[in-house]
C-alpha cells in the first residue's frame, strides 16, 4: 500500500483525533493556568487555579469522593463481571437469556438509567425499600431498622451511586466471557480427573490464565471510574445530599465550567484528575507486572 | 484385570461413536488402542476417565464399578496430546496432584514430586513455568504429573503426536523403558502403527467405534483378524487379491488372499508383472506392479529393484493370509 493511500485512510481518524482529543486537551492545559468565563478573553493567572484548588474544601470533598468511589466500585464491578462470566460460560438452558440480561443494563442510555434508579431508590414508594420493609412493621425492615434513606443520607447516597454502577458491567462481562471461552478445555478435564476442588481450579487454572485480561480491565475500569459516577450524580443525587456527599471530580468540573462559567478553574481540576488517573494506571501496571 | 470395559456405547447426539466396546487391561500391561482418526479412540479413553458420558456399558477399575463415578473418583491419571499443563510452575503442579491428600505437608509434597520427576528425567525442570518448556520437556512434566498420583490406570491420549519425528522416536523409547520400570495398567491411544507395535504389550485395533482385533503386536502383524487390520498395519499396506487371480493356488476360489509387500519376491518365474512406478525410500524400494488387472506393491531392497519394466512375482505359501471377502474376516 502506498503512503498516499495510507494517508487517505488514516485522515478521518487523524482529523477526529486532533479535533476531539488533542485540541481540547491542549486548550484545557492552557486554560488551567488562566481565568476564562466565555465573555472576556482568558487572563493568565499562572498557578493561581491550582493554589485555589488546594484550599478549596469542595474540591477536596470531590477528590475524596472520587477516590473512595474508585476504590470500592472498581474491584466490585470487576468481581461481578468475572463472577457472571464464570457462571454463564457453560452451555445450558437459559444461558443465552442470562447473558443478555447481564449485558443489557450497559446498553441503556445513561440518563434513562439514572431516572430509572431515581424511582427504584425512592425511600417511600420505591421498590427497593418496599422489598426491604417486607416482614417488618411500621415502615421498618424485618430486623427493626429504618430502611436506607438512599438519596438524603450522605453515606446511603454514596452507596446508591456505587450500587448503580454495579449493574453496568456488560462490557467487562463480555470480554471476560470471551476470555474464559477460549481457555483450553483439556486443562479443566485434567483437573476433573485429578479431582481438583472448584477453588483450586479457579486459583490454579482460571485466574492465572485470565489474569492478563483481568489486569487490562482493571486499568480500563479505573480510568473509566472518574466518568461513570458523573451521570448518576447529576441525575439521581444532584451532587448531594448536602454538603456535596456525591459531588465527584467529574461533577465538580462540570459545575465549575458549565454552571459557574469558571473554565480555567475547571480545567485545572481536570488536570488534577488526569494526573491522578495516570498515577493510578502506572501503579496498577507495576503491581500487575510484579505479580506475574 | 485392573481395567475392564464391557459393552461400552457412547453417542454424540443421534450419532453413535462407540458401538459396544469390550476391553480388558491387566495390571502392568500397556494396551495400545490403535485406529484411524474418527474411529473413537479418544472417546473410548475419555469414557474410561469419565469425561464423556456413556449411553450403555460398564467400566470397572480394580473390581470397583466406576461407571457412575466422577472422573476424580476413578483414580486414573491422564496425559493429553496438548499436555494440558497448568499455568502454574510445574513443581506446584506435580505436587498438588498427590493421590489422596489435599492435606499433605508441603515438604512431603515436594518430595513426592521429586521422585517421579527424576524418574522421567525432568527433575531440573520443576521450578520452571510451562511457557518456558519445550515440547519434549512438557511431555515429561505431564508424565511426571501422572506418576505422582500413583493411579490405578494410566490413560495416555496420543501423548507423542505433538512432538517432531526425531523427538517422537526418542520419547517412544523412553516411554517404553518408563513403563517397564514403573509398570501400571496403561491405555495408550495412538493412530501411529509403529508406536503401537513398539510400545504395546497388546494392541486393540478400533474402526468406526468397533474393535476389529485385540492381540499382541505379533498376532496383529502375523495373523490380522480382518482385512482392515491387515491393511491398516504395515506400510505400504498389505496387497489383497482374489484367490483365483494372478497368484492362485493358495486358497479355494472365491476367497481373498493377502500378501505383505515385503513377502512378494521378484524373480524370473512366477506370475508376470509390469513395473508401473518405483519409489526408493532409503534402503527399501517400493515397486508398484501391475498383475493382470490388479495393482500390487512389493518392497525389496533398493539394490534389487528391477532393471526392466517386465518382471515376475512369486510368493511363499506361509506368507499368504486368507480372508473371507463377504465378512472381511480371516478364514
Amino acid at each position: 500500500m502506498s503512503r498516499r493511500q495510507l494517508g487517505f485512510m488514516l485522515a478521518p481518524y487523524a482529523v477526529g483525533m486532533v479535533a476531539l482529543v488533542l485540541l481540547p486537551a491542549a486548550a484545557t492545559l492552557m486554560l488551567a493556568f488562566a481565568d476564562y468565563d466565555l465573555v472576556q478573553p482568558p487572563q493568565w493567572t499562572g498557578a493561581g487555579n491550582f493554589t485555589e484548588l488546594a484550599g478549596d474544601g469542595i474540591f477536596r470533598t470531590a477528590l475524596v469522593n472520587s477516590l473512595v468511589f474508585a476504590a470500592v466500585a472498581v474491584p466490585l464491578r470487576l468481581l461481578i463481571a468475572l463472577g457472571l462470566a464464570l457462571l454463564l460460560h457453560r452451555r445450558a438452558r437459559g444461558v443465552g437469556t442470562a447473558r443478555t440480561a447481564a449485558a443489557l443494563p450497559t446498553a441503556v442510555p445513561e440518563v434513562a438509567y439514572g431516572l430509572l434508579w431515581l424511582w427504584l431508590f425512592n425511600p417511600l414508594y420505591g421498590p427497593i425499600n418496599q422489598l426491604l420493609r417486607v416482614g417488618g412493621e411500621n415502615g421498618l425492615t424485618a430486623l427493626g431498622r429504618t430502611p436506607p434513606q438512599w438519596l438524603t443520607d450522605p453515606t446511603d447516597a454514596r452507596a446508591a451511586i456505587i450500587i448503580m454502577s454495579l449493574f453496568t458491567v456488560g462490557e467487562s462481562f463480555l470480554v471476560l466471557l470471551a476470555a474464559r471461552l477460549v481457555l483450553p478445555p483439556e486443562v479443566y478435564e485434567l483437573a476433573a480427573v485429578e479431582d481438583a476442588t472448584g477453588w483450586d481450579v479457579f486459583r490454579r487454572i482460571t485466574l492465572p490464565l485470565i489474569a492478563p485480561v483481568l489486569g487490562l480491565l482493571l486499568v480500563r475500569d479505573t480510568i473509566l471510574s472518574f466518568q461513570v459516577s458523573f451521570v448518576p450524580a447529576l441525575v439521581v443525587t444532584d451532587g448531594g445530599p448536602p454538603p456535596y456527599a456525591t459531588t465527584y471530580l467529574s461533577l465538580f468540573v462540570y459545575r465549575n465550567a458549565f454552571e459557574y462559567l469558571r473554565y480555567g478553574y475547571a480545567a485545572a481540576a481536570t488536570m488534577v484528575m488526569l494526573v491522578l488517573t495516570v498515577a493510578a494506571v502506572i501503579l496498577q501496571w507495576r503491581l500487575l507486572r510484579r505479580w506475574r | 484385570m485392573t481395567l475392564s470395559v464391557e459393552g461400552l456405547r457412547v453417542a454424540h447426539g443421534a450419532h453413535e461413536v462407540l458401538h459396544g466396546v469390550d476391553l480388558t487391561v491387566a495390571s502392568d500391561e500397556l494396551l495400545v488402542v490403535l485406529g484411524p482418526s474418527g474411529a473413537g479412540k479418544s472417546t473410548l479413553l475419555r469414557a474410561v476417565a469419565g469425561l464423556t458420558p456413556i449411553s450403555a456399558g460398564r467400566v470397572t477399575i480394580r473390581d470397583r464399578d466406576v461407571t457412575r463415578l466422577r472422573p476424580g473418583q476413578r483414580n486414573v491419571a491422564m496425559v493429553f496430546q496438548s499436555y494440558a499443563l497448568f499455568p502454574h510452575p510445574p513443581t506446584a503442579e506435580t505436587t498438588r496432584s498427590a493421590p489422596s491428600g489435599r492435606a499433605m505437608p508441603r515438604a512431603e509434597r515436594a518430595d513426592r514430586a521429586r521422585r517421579p520427576a527424576a524418574t522421567v528425567g525432568c527433575g531440573h525442570l520443576l521450578g520452571r513455568r510451562p511457557g518456558q518448556l519445550s515440547g519434549g520437556e512438557r511431555q515429561r512434566v505431564a508424565l511426571a504429573r501422572a506418576l505422582v498420583r500413583e493411579p490405578d490406570v494410566f490413560l495416555l491420549d496420543e501423548p507423542l503426536s505433538n512432538l517432531d519425528a526425531e523427538l517422537r522416536v526418542e520419547m517412544r523409547a523412553e516411554l517404553k523403558a518408563l513403563h517397564a520400570r514403573v509398570g501400571g495398567a496403561t491405555l495408550h491411544v495412538t493412530h501411529d502403527q509403529v508406536e503401537a507395535l513398539v510400545l504395546g504389550d497388546r494392541i486393540a485395533v478400533l474402526r468406526d467405534g468397533r474393535i476389529e482385533q485385540v492381540g499382541t503386536p505379533d498376532e496383529i502383524w502375523h495373523a490380522p483378524a480382518t482385512t482392515f487390520v491387515a491393511r491398516f498395519i504395515g506400510s505400504p499396506p498389505m496387497n489383497l487379491l482374489p484367490s483365483d487371480g494372478p497368484l492362485s493356488g493358495f486358497a479355494p476360489p472365491g476367497m481373498l488372499i493377502g500378501v505383505r509387500p515385503g513377502a512378494l519376491r521378484l524373480s524370473d518365474q512366477g506370475a508376470p508383472a509390469r513395473v508401473e512406478r518405483i519409489e526408493v525410500v532409503g534402503e527399501d524400494a517400493h515397486i508398484y506392479l501391475r498383475l493382470g488387472e490388479h495393482s500390487v506393491v512389493a518392497r525389496v531392497p533398493s539394490a534389487q529393484k528391477p532393471a526392466s519394466d517386465e518382471t515376475h512375482v512369486t510368493v511363499r505359501d506361509g506368507d499368504v493370509h486368507v480372508f473371507d471377502p463377504s465378512t472381511g474376516k480371516r478364514a
